[in-house]
């Protein structure tokens, strides 16, 4: 298989949880596609030539330090535009089609997931970055430990902390829903 | 118990992640295809980013030479060419002038009848 075909095939595999795991760093969906394109970019412009098997904690690695990167200009931003007298927006045109959510289990079912989702994703953004960092790679990407500990750039002990840590958080929020 | 937790969690993440809408999905696709394309171009090597920096300076050097060199340039005193200050200090016969003192006054005086 060529590196290009490789590429596409693992760039794909991974897009839709980087971006989840990027939007919830960031809340916001236009820097979180902002930040797994940077990270698209990077990977292929750096790292192609690495083993298939070492691109998974380096993509999540990129993201990592790209979500870390960004928040850190908000911070900064922010700090500015609260001395700026306060701006309102043109509210965007909306597209139906397009916001339109790819299948429908079925209203109840439906109703059911949306409360879930909604207090697990709420739960998930107020956890601390380092925590929220573990949390969503061990447990929507999947990482192990050492992978995870690669991808964070800390040692596998401060993985197993922040994942434990996050984990307690997360239960003692969503006790009732979950 | 923790398990149980951490699984249903990770149902609840991925169901949220499958449900992207349209425009995301297609952005990142966007996204994906513009990262790959780069494969396509030319390696680029690291001593050509230097190219464009080093032809400037390179411009710029010139434009100093010729500057200070050409017939537009200001032309500055003798005192101020550091070239001829230097020959003067190593010129051990102007020194030896200046030291001997013997003769001074007559060279004053040969000077000023000169002038007059």
């Amino acid at each position: 298989m060529t590196t290009s075909r490789a590429l596409d095939q693992f760039l794909s595999s991974v897009e839709k949880r980087a971006f989840k795991i990027a939007q919830l760093g960031l809340r916001n969906d236009d820097d979180a596609l902002d930040a797994v394109q940077d990270s698209m970019m990077k990977l292929v412009q750096s790292y192609a030539s690495r083993g298939v098997d070492e691109w998974r904690p380096l993509f999540y690695r990129i993201l990592a330090n790209r979500i870390r990167d960004m928040q850190r200009r908000r911070t900064v931003r922010g700090r500015i535009m609260a001395w700026l007298p306060m701006r309102v927006d043109d509210e965007e045109e909306s597209d139906p089609v397009a916001e339109a959510p790819s299948h429908d289990p079925g209203p109840a079912k439906r109703l059911e997931l949306d409360e879930a989702i909604g207090a697990l994703e709420t739960a998930v953004a107020e956890l601390p970055p380092r925590q929220q960092e573990a949390f969503l790679l061990r447990n929507l990407e999947g990482l192990d430990v050492s992978e995870t500990a690669r991808a964070m750039g800390c040692s596998e002990g401060s993985v197993k902390t922040h994942y434990f840590r996050a984990l307690a958080s997360l239960r003692t929020s969503l006790g009732e829903v979950f | 118990m923790t398990e149980d937790f951490e699984k249903r969690t990770r149902e609840v993440l991925e169901e949220s992640a499958g449900r992207l809408d349209g425009r995301t999905r297609s952005r990142l696709t966007q996204a994906r295809h513009a990262a790959l394309a780069q494969l396509a171009q030319p390696a680029r090597h690291w001593w050509r980013a230097y190219v464009p920096a080093g032809a400037a300076a390179a411009v710029a050097v010139l434009a100093v030479v010729i500057w200070s060199g050409g017939p537009m340039g200001t032309s500055p005193g003798p005192a101020a060419n550091p070239v001829e200050d230097l020959e003067l200090l190593a010129d051990s016969e102007a020194q030896d002038f200046v030291d001997d003192g013997e003769d001074l006054e007559f060279y004053e005086w040969a000077a000023g009848e000169t002038e007059s």
